[in-house]
């Protein structure tokens, strides 16, 4: 089934589904709306953003126009709400507000994806982050706890070590999950820092 | 004014545009944390390509930002996918960072039931010579002649890698060899000689116009060298922060300068990785 398939199917006529900060809904007529899921009962009042470009714009910066280098980062600004008839247009819309969520929850879920353990993301970095892997289990997850947890809304699914057993995510009612199987870019410049300050402390 | 090689289209030309539509283009981009500007250019190329319909889909990933290089393929449903890289040179993030992070083997790797073809990167398309020229001219005074210019092209440079200045003084020889009559073509960099924020010195025309050899008018392009350049005397908020872009062109005693946007943001970008695509087909695809 083709990514557009899968959303129609996950969000049938008459339901809505959260996804990340988002209320998605998909109306009797069979058309489909997204908005803040702060903004879920006043929508008739919201700005309409008719286009992936504009949403992505909107993305781009939280309420108080700071720049947001990571799109599923909880500060989605409100007071728009999107709109449209096909659910190849409105996967474009949801890939604009938080890229490749939907696809790589798809995938995950049908076995085609997997996720790669931290050690294996930061070992295999070169250049200006080659020494992000010398970091110790411990601050794998202080960095984990701080950054990941407070700053994300997704779920981790990937371990710190290949044969970490990690439990693997599932779909709550009504939810739509947004998980993470591979450390961000974030991620790794937090790890290079990390082993930045272990080696400055260690000198 | 044309910028692309007009040769005419090779015979089957019509099944190549449909084989095409089957496809799926992959633009891939650095992106920052830092600055929202930095991948505006790749999105733009992208919205421009898509609407031509001439692929089955457009796509973008980035390095440092969102959909990654690693969250990418999950995305794309063609079987077949180009892969451009909207970068400047061939160099550490083309040759070992993109390939990589893509799990790519060569010009063309079959995995998983797909077939992904990695192109040359724009920056070494022979259109960027052309684009470079128009950059320089476009935003000279009409009373300002090119034979009272010196025309610097600005790149990063760096002294860890021996290859960073190869892409820039390969189009400073092409832009002196094009005949176009410019007082001086000259190289600068930020971070290695001869460095821009020398360029009264390295320069002693009447008018300097400088253009730089970069994808976006981010951080570099945007905050950096304008303070090398003596423009600002503070990296300023982003480009798409402020009302104004630039207010050329400066003055400096006797002398003016003239500094354009980066080369990456031109709407011609679009075609040049269209262009890299039927490069690959006639070059690389076997």
């Amino acid at each position: 089934m083709t990514l557009a398939g899968e959303l129609e199917s996950l969000l049938p006529a008459g339901t809505s589904l959260v996804f990340g900060q988002l209320r998605l809904c998909r109306r009797d007529d069979g058309s489909f709306e997204a908005c803040h899921l702060d903004d879920a009962e006043k929508r008739e009042s919201l700005e309409p953003i008719p286009s992936a470009p504009a949403l992505r714009e909107l993305a781009k910066f939280d309420a108080a126009g700071e720049y947001r280098p990571l799109k599923t980062a909880p500060t989605l600004r409100g007071g728009w709400i999107t709109r449209c008839d096909e659910a190849a247009e409105f996967l474009r819309r949801l890939d604009a507000i938080y890229p490749g969520v939907f696809a790589t929850w798809i995938a995950y879920a049908a076995g085609r994806h997997h996720p790669t353990s931290l050690r294996r993301t930061l070992d295999r970095q070169t250049g200006m982050y080659r020494r992000a892997g010398t970091i110790t289990d411990g601050m794998a997850r202080r960095l984990i706890r701080e950054l990941c947890h407070i700053g994300c809304l997704r779920t981790i699914t990937w371990p710190i070590h290949d044969d970490d057993p990690v439990a693997r995510a599932t779909a709550s009612p009504g939810t739509l999950p947004m998980i993470c199987t591979e450390a961000c870019t974030l991620a790794v410049n937090a790890a290079r820092t990390l082993a930045k300050e272990a080696r400055a402390a260690g000198d | 004014m044309k910028i692309l090689s007009q040769t005419p289209p090779p015979s089957g030309e019509g099944s190549t545009s449909d084989r095409l539509r089957d496809c799926a283009l992959l633009i891939l981009g650095h992106g920052s944390t830092e600055n929202p500007d930095s991948s505006q250019p790749s999105w733009d190329h992208a919205e421009t390509i898509a609407k031509s319909g001439r692929f089955g889909s457009v796509h973008c990933a980035f390095w440092k930002e969102e959909p990654s290089f690693r969250q990418i393929w999950p995305m794309i449903e063609e079987r077949e996918i180009y892969v451009v890289p909207n970068f400047i040179s061939e160099g550490y993030f083309t040759r070992q960072v993109l390939p990589r992070e893509l799990e790519l083997t060569g010009h063309t790797t079959s995995r998983d039931g797909r077939t992904v073809h990695y192109c040359d990167p724009v920056g070494v398309h022979p259109a960027m010579t052309g684009l470079l020229i128009k950059r320089a001219k476009e935003i000279l005074d009409s009373s300002v002649r090119p034979e009272d210019t010196s025309l610097i092209i600005v790149g990063h440079g760096t002294d860890l890698n021996t290859h960073s200045t190869e892409a820039i003084t390969a189009q400073v020889e092409a832009i002196r060899a094009s005949g176009e009559p410019f007082a001086r073509v000259l190289d600068a960099y930020m971070e290695e000689p001869p460095y821009i924020a020398d360029w009264r010195t390295l320069t002693d025309s009447p008018h300097v116009v400088v253009v730089p050899f970069f994808i976006s008018d981010a951080l570099h392009s945007y905050q950096d060298i304008p303070v090398l350049l003596g423009i600002e005397t503070e990296p300023t908020a982003a480009a798409s922060q402020r009302e104004v872009f630039r207010r050329n062109p400066y003055r400096f005693g006797e002398r003016t300068l003239f500094y354009s946007s980066a080369i990456g943001t031109d709407p011609s970008l679009a075609e040049v990785i269209v262009d890299q695509v039927r490069y690959f087909d006639e070059h690389y695809r076997s």
